[in-house]
């Protein structure tokens, strides 16, 4: 059993955003770089998972994105957080919140024991 | 909101395909590139850091798949490449795509066309508002004539006081006018109606006003709306004619407004008027009497009363009326008032016929469709291998079966489009031909529903078209592969059911032909009724003399004159043997129709009084008609006013009246309630002569008791002329109407035809309809031939191994095509047998349109049978030969 681990469904939406929030405007490949770093590498995101999650974001209307040029004077495209992204995110980062709470309690041994 | 803008965004992403891949490339580039920078930073060669960082990215086109995916609607593009190789795919067999297109469009062609007219003529809501609440009410009685007697204005106010489920009931009471236009005299058919007509038929004007209250009874002025149609074509829909003065029967009338278009019922209309136009319908004489029936009644239901609520009620009124004036409904003849909806009764004369069509149509799209899916399952048969190799490259079952759907909807669309081609130009055909049945004939069109129709029509071709092909069971493919099967299906089940298509269509072929048969049959035999004319070298023309609608005495004697002076120079004209006056013009009904007595006999209590039409005749007539005298004398040219009265009977009177006694001498006079209307006397009059009967009522219908009386005796309540020629009458028509024109320069001169070609007008209904069940018979029969010959062919193409060796243990070519043959006998047979029980149901239907055969005709069953039969062995032949040619060296080898 390898310690990578899959990205959870939806979580991956809010990870991107928050990564947006801290760094943006940014590239694709700054947000898998700062997620894979965050996670500690135990993330990894290859492209076709990465790349689809922008374009649903972007369609939403979370992020946009413009073309600048790169540190390597390559084109690339630089994504930003939008108002609707922001308040998105904090409303995400809420539940999320709430829902780690629970999980976490639920989960913990006194728990168990009752 | 964010489901909104992605949905744009996904549509937007299906048309910048291209743009958005080539950016998303460079993105998934850069990404890569800094990438393969950040490993070079930590020290790896250039093309190990790429190496790295394409491994991590998972493969570009994965990621590409999987934004493609979330971008535009992968389902939609899939279709777009579906149809794309739909398309190619028909293209590649043009044989069996142009055979399909055909058949379905001339299937879809003939529904989409004759479903607008039926739905144009009989199920399309009334343009009248509420018209579902619109009633029609016909009063009838047995005997000739009696199918609608009408209503007297005393009935109707009976019904007026007695109904109370009705909100209203106006009058309409059918006449004819003489409008005098400048340039052109001409009879309009009008329709004389009550001040509340418009407004309890619920119909408005297109310009100006309609009548209402103030326009009823006498001392008011005269007015007039206009019909639409009539308004078009008269006035060419020139507004300014609304508040003018037209001269009508010799007074001003104001034209007060136009009507919208709507369907009139029992007869079409040039355009109404009120009462008063006619001093006729204002007089006592009109308004009380009771057996004087002018009248049509039109009745609209309140809101929540149903039909049969109405219907009760009339009656109930109807049987109090019979019993406090029983004088005037003669028990014998049962006088009985029938409730009909409006829609119904508009749509009467045209329902059997077109509910006909509708069949036969139908008729054609079941064969044109058993042919489709005949000519689908051979060429699935030959496409297993090419699904199978699909299967096998990772299409699913429901994939395969997309794809088929998408052909064959491309299929059936390309075939309704070809069918609406012909359903666009068949309809103008069928309004002329609705227009003999139905007011509502100018109603037809091709609009939203019928192409609606023809839509549905076309999905639901195009499914059971991908149906009927068998698909290999999901999972069952890859044993098929690794067997190396090149056929995933076996053709059993395809060859039954071609079978039973091809059964079908010999049925229904059958079913068709004999309907066609039947009705070609009606026509040769309207063809061959004897008019009861000696020659149809007569030419007649109706000349109808001003003022005479009024009844005038004193001008009767001029146009006594004018009508004897065209007479005199008609007779002139080279050629012409015989040239005779007459009130009614010969093979026509008369508008009068009385009842007669006899001197001496007492009505038999509980038989209905004889009734005669009355007509007019000089001395001439009938040998200018050609209408031989079978007794006595014809009139003379003593038979004058004043002289004694005599008339002269036709057989059927004389039988009547008679039975086998002589007539001549004999004396009998006109009778019962409705003579004190008629400027008739009931004086007796003595029978000088008897004449053979003729078809005056039509040729499909039993000749009619009729009494002739001196034309210069009587006052003329119409006229006309008869000309008969020693050959080639037509030539003198255009003569004859400048002599008429020159003495009488402003009467209407109508229907100038010769006997043939008033035959001819009066047969082509029947000689239509036939013509139209026959060319959909010839259809169903070439496309059942076709389909018979086709599975047949691929039965043989089938079993080419099994005949090769068969022959090569000895049967020789002559038992091989017997073999064939017997195949192709049976499934004839079998359909001759269903589709002769078929065609004997089928022809007890339109028992109405048929005239002198039955519906179990034997020579119309025993020729279809015998033409398909014959067409049915024939295309057997072909195969067959094939099939006794087959080289059994060659079949064995390969």
């Amino acid at each position: 059993m390898s310690d990578k681990l899959e990205v959870q469904q939806g979580t991956l939406a809010l990870m991107i955003l928050k990564t947006i929030e801290g760094l943006g405007p940014i590239h694709g490949y700054g947000v898998a770089r700062r997620i894979e770093e965050t996670s500690q590498h135990r993330l990894v995101l290859n492209h076709g998972t990465l790349y689809p999650a922008l374009v649903k974001l972007e369609q939403a209307g979370f992020i946009e994105a413009d073309w600048r040029p790169s540190e390597n004077n390559r084109r690339a495209k630089f994504y930003s957080l939008t108002e609707s992204g922001r308040a998105r995110l904090a409303r995400e980062a809420l539940d999320w919140q709430k829902t780690a709470d629970l999980m976490a309690a639920f989960l913990s041994p006194r728990t168990e024991t009752t | 909101m964010s489901l909104i803008r992605t949905v744009i965004a996904r549509a937007k992403g299906l048309f910048t395909k291209d743009l958005r891949d080539a950016e998303l490339r460079e993105e998934l580039e850069t990404h890569i590139a800094l990438e393969a920078a950040e490993y070079v930073r930590r020290g790896l060669s250039p093309a190990d850091a790429r190496r790295k960082a394409m491994l991590a990215s998972g493969g570009l086109t994965q990621a590409t798949e999987a934004v493609r995916d979330v971008r535009g609607w992968p389902w939609l593009e899939s279709i777009a490449s579906d149809v794309n190789y739909a398309l190619r795919a028909l293209r590649r067999t043009p044989a069996f795509t142009i055979a399909a297109v055909l058949t379905l469009a001339l299937g879809i062609g003939a529904n989409t066309a004759i479903f607008s007219v039926v739905r144009g003529v009989l199920l399309k809501p009334l343009p009248h508002r509420d018209g579902d609440r619109l009633l029609y009410l016909r009063q009838s009685t047995d005997g000739p004539g009696g199918a609608n007697v009408s209503f007297s204005v005393p009935e109707v106010r009976d019904f007026r006081n007695g109904v109370s489920s009705l909100a209203g009931m106006a009058e309409y009471s059918p006449f004819t006018l003489t409008l005098q236009a400048e340039e052109n005299t001409m009879r309009i058919d009008v329709g004389l109606v009550t001040g509340n007509f418009f407004d309890v038929m619920g119909l408005s004007p297109a310009i100006g006003r309609l009548t209402n209250a103030s326009d009823d009874g006498p001392g008011v002025p005269p007015v007039m709306v206009l019909a639409h149609e009539f308004w078009l074509k008269q006035y060419a829909g020139d507004s300014s004619i609304v508040g003018k003065q037209v001269r009508i029967d010799g007074q001003s009338v104001t034209v007060i407004g136009v009507l919208q278009q709507a369907p009139f019922f029992p007869d079409r209309v040039d355009a109404l008027c009120n009462m008063v136009i006619s001093p006729h319908h204002v007089s006592a004489m009109m308004v009380e009497g009771r057996s004087h029936r002018m009248t049509e009644i039109v009745a609209r239901l309140k809101p929540n009363a149903t039909v049969s609520q109405a219907s009760v009620e009339v009656a109930a009124a109807y049987s109090r009326m019979q019993n406090e004036y029983a004088d005037v409904y003669n028990a014998a003849s049962h006088y009985r008032v029938a409730v009909i909806p409006f829609r119904k009764a508009l749509g009467e004369r045209a329902e059997l016929t077109l509910w006909l069509l509708m069949g036969a149509a139908a008729f054609v799209l079941i064969i044109s469709i058993a042919n489709v899916v005949s000519l689908t399952l051979m060429r699935g048969v030959r496409r297993e291998q090419e699904l199978v190799v699909r299967a096998a490259l990772g299409a699913g079952v429901s994939r395969l079966r997309r794809l088929l759907l998408v052909e064959n909807l491309a299929l059936a669309s390309i075939g309704a489009a070809f069918g609406l081609l012909i359903a666009f130009g068949g309809v103008k055909m069928l309004i002329s031909f609705a227009e003999r049945y139905s007011p509502r004939a100018s109603e037809i069109r091709i609009d939203l529903t019928a192409l609606g129709f023809t839509l549905v029509l076309s999905v639901a071709v195009a499914m059971l078209l991908s149906y009927v092909a068998s698909l290999p069971r999901e999972g069952s493919l890859a044993t098929l592969i690794s067997a190396g099967a090149r056929r995933a299906s076996g053709s059993a089940r395809t060859q039954r059911l071609q079978r039973v298509l091809v059964v079908a269509q010999i049925a229904v072929s059958v079913v068709l032909l004999s309907g066609a048969g039947l009705l070609t049959r009606t026509m040769i035999q309207l063809y061959e009724v004897d008019t009861g004319l000696e020659t149809e070298e007569v030419l007649t023309m109706s000349v109808q003399l001003f003022n005479q609608s009024r009844m005038d005495p004193a001008a009767d004697v001029a146009n006594k004159q004018l009508y004897s002076q065209m007479r005199t120079e008609i007779a002139r004209l080279p050629g012409v043997k015989k040239v005779g006056l007459g009130g009614v013009m010969p093979l026509r009904s008369s508008s009068v129709r009385l009842e007669v007595k006899a001197e001496g006999q007492m009505p038999a209590p509980g038989v209905a009084v004889p009734k005669a039409e009355m007509r007019t005749a000089d001395e001439q007539y009938f040998r200018a008609a050609g209408i031989p005298l079978k007794r006595g004398r014809e009139f003379a040219t003593t038979d004058v006013p004043g002289g004694a009265r005599v008339v002269i009977i036709n057989q059927a009177l004389a039988e009547q009246l008679f039975h086998n006694e002589d007539p001549i001498g004999k004396r009998i006079a006109w009778t019962g309630a409705v003579l004190p209307f008629t400027p008739l006397s009931g004086d007796w009059r003595t029978v000088v002569g008897v004449v053979q009967n003729t078809q005056d009522g039509g040729l499909d219908t039993k000749p009619q008791s009729a009494m002739f009386m001196p034309f210069a005796q009587e006052l003329a309540m119409g006229g006309g002329v008869v000309i008969r020629a020693d050959s080639n009458v037509a030539r003198l028509a255009a003569a004859s109407t400048r002599i008429v024109r020159r003495i009488a320069p402003t009467a209407p001169i109508e229907n100038v035809m010769t006997i043939s070609q008033y035959k001819d007008t009066s047969i082509s209904p029947q000689r239509l309809n036939a013509a139209l069940i026959s060319s959909f018979g010839i259809v169903a029969l070439v496309m059942s031939v076709v389909g018979i010959a086709g599975v047949l062919a691929f039965s043989v193409g089938a079993r080419t191994n099994e005949i090769g060796i068969r022959m090569s243990l000895g049967a020789d070519g002559g038992r091989v095509q017997r073999m064939i043959l017997r195949e192709g006998g049976v499934l004839l047979s079998v359909g001759l047998a269903i589709g002769v029980v078929g065609a004997y149901l089928g022809a007890r239907l339109i028992q109405g349109l048929l005239f002198g055969v039955t519906p179990d005709d034997p020579i119309t069953l025993v020729g279809v049978i015998a033409t398909m039969a014959v067409m049915g062995i024939g295309a057997c032949w072909i195969p067959a030969l094939r099939a006794s040619r087959i080289d059994p060296a060659i079949t064995m080898r390969s």
